[in-house]
């Protein structure tokens, strides 16, 4: 279960040391702010679509540490651990309200799973963290916009990666 | 859902990805086909034909397609035939052939 969190800090390592010093070079306005490709969305969509309200649990580690990483012995800031606590729960409340209205995406039923509709689910988790960190700490459109794409684009090809990484496990047999 | 199954339901959404993107190598009614083997060998460690026939992503299918679909995955190599059983049952095949 605790693969989400290895996940989480891995995605969060991409994004930060690999892809935020590119995106630095070209998009300067968004330096220090916002990812456009913010692979660790992709981490907790996935987690929470899979593992339900455990995604919390199996979050919560990574996330803390990838904090502590970035904020030091701040982590523990009220704001910080709100924020956290954002991270971790809005996606399974999420796919756990979509479903109370009646869309349910489920992992295990006898349809097969339908990744458009995750990643639709995806923005609607990006878009309810980005109000609600809006909520809490107030954000400057331009981030609330770039934090959209960036989720977005980070769900997409976080999928992408494993799709071409179980095919070719599965070309090289052993997946 | 046991670990293993939720590792099964991430690859099948990352397979229905390959087919949306071009790249999926199996007809609709294969993928199908083999979806319905990886949920019954959640549960079963050798897969019946007619196990396979009834299981509910399939029961649409004629069973020309069915068969045809089905030898396809064995020649393909994403489901093998029983080692030294009677005929009608399967084994998901880790390897399938490139």
């Amino acid at each position: 279960m605790f693969v989400a969190s290895v996940a989480y800090v891995a995605a969060s390592f991409v994004t930060f040391k690999i892809i935020g010093p590119v995106q630095d070079v070209f998009f300067p306005a968004l330096a220090g702010h916002a990812s456009l490709l913010f692979l660790p969305h992709g981490v907790r969509v996935l987690a929470g679509w899979l593992l339900g309200w455990r995604a919390i649990v199996a979050l919560l580690p990574g996330v803390f540490a990838v904090f502590w990483f970035v904020g030091g012995a701040d982590v523990f800031l009220p704001s910080r651990l709100i924020a956290i606590a954002i991270a971790v729960a809005t996606a399974p409340a999420t796919f756990r309200l979509l479903a109370t209205l009646g869309w349910d995406l489920s992992p295990g039923r006898d349809t097969p799973p339908c990744w458009p509709c995750i990643m639709a689910a995806g923005i609607v988790i990006s878009v309810i963290i980005a109000a609600l960190t809006n909520l809490a700490f107030g954000t400057r459109p331009v981030d609330f916009v770039a934090y959209l794409i960036g989720d977005f684009f980070g769900l997409f090809f976080l999928m992408m990666f494993l799709m071409f990484f179980f095919r070719f496990m599965r070309h090289h047999g052993t997946a | 859902m046991p670990e293993i199954s939720k590792l099964t339901e991430l690859r099948k959404l990352l397979l229905g990805m390959e087919r949306s993107l071009g790249l999926q190598e199996l007809s609709h009614t294969e993928r199908d086909i083999y979806y319905a083997a990886s949920d019954i060998a959640k549960t079963e460690k050798q897969i019946r034909t007619t196990g396979l026939m009834e299981h509910a992503l399939v029961a649409e299918v004629s069973r020309p397609t069915f068969f045809r679909a089905l030898k396809s995955l064995v020649e393909k190599g994403y489901l093998a035939p029983s080692q030294g059983r009677s005929r009608g049952l399967y084994e998901i095949n880790r390897k399938p052939n490139g």
